[in-house]
């Protein structure tokens, strides 16, 4: 593994969260263009992102909470005392 | 003020599964959503408009969360620092599976690894699944959770990174692998 993959993996979280400046972005993407090991890495933890997302958005909220909450939002200021 | 308020009602959803992933229970998932937002409703001028809103929520709702831990201190989660660093493409790898003919997609699927996410999720220890939770499924910057949670930026990537590691180890290990399927090589 040359210093180019170390580099790459090391930043590999921050890219898949978006969380690196444009200029490291873009090393990180001409590494991963040249080097399928790496991208093969990428792409696995990408995709076990996606999952973790994918599988916990199924749950939304019940009815009777939406209302509730829906009450709390369209209810009147109380008038003081 | 009922406008302002209808800006924090859409976040219903993912307030209500992320409380889901720290309570476990869906009726304590309700309760701490009801809670939250009637804080919420109560700070509502305290709340400066133009910031993320969503952010707000999740920094009331994370402290509601971890007073009520701090006053029930149930079933206290193991802090199972993972001491080497696990992934399942190096398993994978290491069991000579050919990831490169295959997306991971396809693996994921087939492996059955996507079967027990939640269930996974709500394992991790709390400081770890809180992390995990807001920035993979809240899509939450380092920056926002640092202040949603009062840490700093740095503890946010180590416990993302421990976090995803625990999820995967788990995930690993509730597909049954190794021993459920045999390899499919000459073994005698």
């Amino acid at each position: 593994m040359g210093d180019h993959c170390e580099q790459t993996i090391r930043n590999l979280s921050r890219y898949i969260d978006r969380e690196l400046t444009e200029a490291d972005v873009r090393k990180v993407k001409a590494h991963l263009d040249d080097c399928p090991p790496c991208d093969e890495v990428f792409e696995f933890q990408a995709e076990m992102k996606r999952l973790v997302r994918k599988e916990c958005c199924t749950d939304d909220a019940p009815a009777r909470l939406r209302a509730w909450v829906r009450q709390l939002a369209t209810e009147k200021p109380k008038p003081a005392g | 003020m009922s406008s302002d308020f209808s800006l924090f009602e859409r976040h219903v959803d993912a307030l209500y599964r992320s409380a889901l992933r720290l309570t476990r229970k869906p009726e304590d998932a309700e309760d701490l959503v009801q809670e939250t937002y009637l804080r919420a409703y109560r700070y509502r001028n305290r709340f400066r408009p133009g910031t993320n809103e969503k952010a707000w929520l999740f920094t009331i709702m994370t402290n509601v969360f971890r007073n009520r831990l701090r006053q029930r201190p149930a079933p206290e989660d193991p802090i199972d620092a993972p001491g080497t660093d696990f992934s399942i493409y190096d398993q994978l790898r290491r069991e000579g599976m050919p990831v490169h003919l295959m997306s991971p997609e396809e693996i994921i699927v087939e492996r059955g690894f996507g079967d027990e996410v939640k269930r996974a999720l709500e394992e991790l220890p709390v400081p770890m699944r809180m992390v995990v939770v807001l920035v993979d499924v809240e899509d939450f910057s380092y920056k926002d959770v640092a202040a949603i949670l009062n840490i700093k930026i740095g503890t946010v990537m180590s416990r993302l990174h421990r976090g995803r590691q625990a999820l995967q180890k788990k995930l690993w290990e509730y597909s049954g692998r190794p021993k459920a399927r045999p390899v499919a090589v000459g073994v005698h």
